[in-house]
């Protein structure tokens, strides 16, 4: 099976030529299979949203190419870029960014709507992913009349409606108190092994991680170590998660 | 160290920085462009014979000035926007307070003054250019107008001055008094409305009955008298604001629920709307309301001036020329007028006594515009008069009609009509008087133009004679080109100001509204879609108080009844001059609220 998602030689070099330039991604491999849930881990500045940037086709890369879902998006331009992004990405942020002057029903609906559906089938669908997601009751809320966890489930509904190819997430827990990122996790897990959902999770949080079936270390732009979970219980990765990273940051 | 900082924050911004100081200059180059007008004594009085043309330039003068704080506030809040995250930041790093507030009254005084300084030129240019564009179209000498004049300058100056301290005052306070938190959190404020049917519902049929009252009120001037005015004004004013701030919401609210608003940005189009509409409705009834007064200062001004053709063909004279003794050119140019009528009348004078041939009155009778009890439009019907009605005994009227028709110096002589051969007896020389009715007053008026010079070079005294149609019409041109221009200078000045208030007001909401666009876009939506969003939501921000203040103009016009023969008359005109003015401030707010909303980072 060819990879969902596929990048070779990434490089990204911040500031003009003849300005201060500074390299912050120096060579990336590496590829995600159909239904893994892959995270990217590494200390503040190691380059960890600049990689997830690229991926999400928000930010070209210096060289190399990116992948997804057998097109190569360093190639795409304007439209074409917006409306992959449409098609195939699914998104979650740390902020939630969800549109406060819609309701949960309508930032959810917002993608299908970009996409020409009518409505009826967005109401359908929208329907069917909050269910999913058990966030039916407040469909008709605000973002500001809801919890930040509930904000997530939202903003997770509205990154799955028009099934992507790939969920990314940037620090989707990042804002969420522990029982609101565990409730989070245990729904992408669930995503991932029940609709087959591919994930890429950006995290510098050991607990998120320990989630993931394999996990990219990265440091100063460089993917430096991997593991893998295997059949490990997830209290048990997590451990191994600390223990790398204890000595991945020396 | 916080000047220097200060200075970094604004050349960071230096687009919107921009943005504000055009907008200020542009603000006090109207400002001095109407003041150049309004305190013109002389010009006023040179241009109109109309008393009231200083009062309503005074009036006008402090409802433009009105407008002009409401504007510097809004350009106000515009800055304060940029700044006060920058500021609460040096606050909470520990800078003096006082400090700050030094900075803030400064910065804005500077920036003020500079702007101003700037606009008196740029403002003298354009009184100059819309001076000159006025002058060309009227075809007509403007009295005493000078593009440059110092109590103008002088005024503007200091009125702008004291407008930018106050402003910079009420900065620092806004500043020092609110806690630093809110400031740094300014974009997160909720923008959802409750959804409240019923209450819309009842104040949407209140604004519209208000407004139905007030527009009856001013078709109803000749009933209610003086008393319409302030009927119309209160009603109008706040039927205006019911309706955005009910009706707009009520019907969009209706429109996010239906199908529309699951197609592409619609929905949240409408939602954007929804919270602007409401958070706007005093700018927005503001805005309908002085785009009505501006409108129809125009339309009036205009509608004055073109009035002169119709007012003319309604000013009881029946011959569009009278030509005494016509010469070889003369004829040529009345040959190559559309004629309906014409006589030609043959007569000889002896002894202070003008001889006419009888027979030529009864074979074509002088005409006489029948009389007409108000101005109206119906067609002007013509009474004729035969040789017996000029002969009369008991009724003068008729010979007064012969009388009227001759030059000055014969009015006082006596009319005798005899018969042809009695007047072919008469030794002395024949003169004719030729009289010409053509179909349309306007499209000869260049060869009726032509012989009534070429008569005047013959008889100055032609010029004093205002029962000649073509020296009537250059009295009506005089004094109503005068009022055009007034009514042009308010109306723009009105206008530009107005929409530049509401330019900078959805400028100061563009800074929040990055945020949400920028999520739209990483959420694949095509930049097309986000400009078309952007152009769509301004436009409609901009037509709702344009197509508001248009009707308001439509039914006002009814007031203008009672003064002019037909205030609708070439209505388009007016309305396509501001149609265009008010595009070009829209595309120019959507331009910049698209370089500063969609500015990839
Ligand atoms: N627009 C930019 N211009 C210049 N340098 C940048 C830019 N964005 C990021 N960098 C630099 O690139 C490096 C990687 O940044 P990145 O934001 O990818 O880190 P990160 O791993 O996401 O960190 P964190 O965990 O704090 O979010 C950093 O050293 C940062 O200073
Ligand atoms: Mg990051």
């Amino acid at each position: 099976m060819t990879a969902i998602v596929d990048i070779k030689n990434v490089t990204k070099i911040y500031g003009k030529k003849g300005e201060k330039q500074f390299q912050a991604l120096k060579g990336i491999n590496f590829d995600v299979a159909p239904g893994e849930f892959v995270g990217i881990m590494g200390a503040s500045g190691s380059g960890k949203t600049t990689l997830l940037n690229i991926l999400s086709t928000l930010d070209q890369p210096t060289a190399g190419q990116v992948t997804i879902n057998n097109q190569e998006v360093t190639q795409l331009k304007g439209d074409q870029l917006a409306d992959f992004r449409a098609n195939e990405i699914g998104f979650i942020f740390q902020d939630f960014n969800l549109l406060e002057n819609l309701t949960a029903r309508e930032n959810i609906g917002l993608p299908l709507a970009l996409q020409n559906v009518n409505a009826k089938k967005i109401d359908q669908l929208v329907q069917t992913i909050a269910q999913r997601l058990s966030i039916t009751e407040i469909l008709d809320n605000y973002p500001t009349e809801i919890s930040g966890g509930q904000k997530q489930r939202v903003a997770a509904a509205r990154a799955l409606v028009h099934e992507p190819a790939i969920l990314f997430g940037d620090e989707p827990t990042g804002a969420l108190d522990s029982k609101s990122a565990r409730d989070l996790l245990e729904t992408m897990d669930d995503l991932n092994k029940n609709d087959q959902v591919s994930i890429l999770l950006v995290t510098h949080d050991p607990f998120s991680a320990s989630y993931c079936q394999r996990i990219l270390f990265i440091k100063d732009g460089v993917i430096g170590q991997s593991l893998e979970r295997g059949q490990k219980s997830r209290p048990d990765f997590y451990q191994e998660i600390l223990t790398t990273l204890g000595t991945f940051e020396q | 160290m916080l000047r220097k900082l200060a200075l970094t924050g604004i050349k960071s911004r230096l687009k919107d920085y921009i943005v504000l100081f055009s907008g200020l200059t542009i603000a006090s180059a109207i400002f001095y462009m109407f003041e150049a007008l309004a305190t013109n004594k002389n010009f006023i009085e040179h241009n109109t014979t109309v008393g009231s043309a200083l009062i309503i330039f005074q009036f006008g003068s402090v409802l433009l000035a009105i407008i002009t704080l409401v504007y510097i506030l809004y350009a106000n809040s515009f800055l304060m926007t940029m700044r006060q995250k920058d500021y609460a930041t040096y606050m909470m790093l520990g800078a003096k307070s006082r400090k700050i507030g030094e900075l803030i009254v400064s910065e804005t005084i500077v920036i003020g003054t500079l702007a101003t300084l700037i606009g008196i030129v740029v403002g003298t240019a354009l009184t100059y250019g819309v001076g000159m564009l006025l002058v060309a179209r009227i075809d007509a000498t403007v009295h005493s107008f000078q593009p440059f004049y110092l109590p103008a300058a002088i005024i503007t100056l200091i009125f702008f001055l004291i407008l930018f301290i106050f402003a910079g005052l009420v900065n620092r306070h806004q500043l020092l008094k609110k806690p630093i938190l809110s400031l740094l959190h300014v974009d997160d404020t909720p923008t959802q409305i409750k959804y409240r049917p019923v209450v819309w519902l009842i104040e949407a049929i209140i604004g519209v009955a208000l407004l139905g009252v007030g527009y009856w009120a001013m078709a109803s001037l000749t009933k209610l008298n003086i008393l319409a005015i302030p009927i119309a004004l209160v009603t109008i004013v706040a039927g205006s604001f019911l309706v955005f701030n009910a009706l707009t919401i009520w019907v969009l609210a209706i429109l996010q629920k239906s199908k529309l608003a699951k197609k592409g940005l619609n929905g949240f189009t409408m939602a954007q709307l929804k919270f602007r509409v409401h958070d706007y409705t005093r700018l927005l009834s503001m805005v309908s309301i002085l785009f009505a007064l501006a409108l129809g200062a125009i339309t009036v001004g205009m509608g004055y001036y073109n009035q002169i053709p119709l007012m003319t063909e309604h000013s009881g004279i029946a011959y569009d020329t009278v030509v005494h003794d016509p010469n070889q050119k003369e004829l040529r140019e009345i040959r190559a007028m559309d004629v309906s009528q014409q006589a030609n009348y043959a007569y000889k004078t002896a002894n202070k006594t003008i001889y006419f041939v009888k027979n030529d009155f009864d074979k074509k009778p002088l005409l006489r515009v029948k009389q007409q009890h108000n101005m109206s439009l119906a067609a002007v019907e013509y009474e004729k008069i035969t040789s017996d009605q000029i002969m009369s005994k008991t009724d003068k009227s008729g010979l007064q009609t012969l009388q009227e028709l001759l030059l000055a110096n014969q009015r006082n002589d006596q009319v005798q009509l005899v018969s042809q051969s009695q007047f072919d007896q008469l030794a002395q020389p024949a003169h004719h008087l030729h009289t010409v009715q053509v179909k349309n007053f306007r499209t000869d008026l260049p060869r009726i133009k032509a012989v009534y010079n070429s008569q005047v070079a013959k008889h100055p005294e032609i010029k004093e004679d205002f029962s000649n149609k073509y020296g009537f019409y250059q009295v009506l041109k005089a004094t109503f080109s005068g009022l055009e221009f007034m009514g042009f200078f308010l109306g723009i000045a009105f206008l530009a100001m107005l929409a530049s208030c509401l330019m900078f007001k959805i400028l100061s909401g563009a800074s929040s509204d990055r945020i949400r666009y920028r999520m739209l876009d990483k959420i694949g939506t095509r930049q097309s879609m986000l400009r078309g969003a952007i152009n769509k939501e301004v436009g409609i921000l901009f037509l709702l108080p344009g197509v508001l203040g248009v009707i308001h103009v439509l039914f006002g016009l009814q007031l203008f009844k009672v003064l002019m023969v037909d205030p609708y008359y070439q209505i388009w005109i007016p309305f396509a001059i501001f149609i265009v003015l008010y595009a070009v401030y829209y595309v120019i707010t959507t331009k910049l609220y698209q370089s500063i909303v969609l500015k990839k980072e």
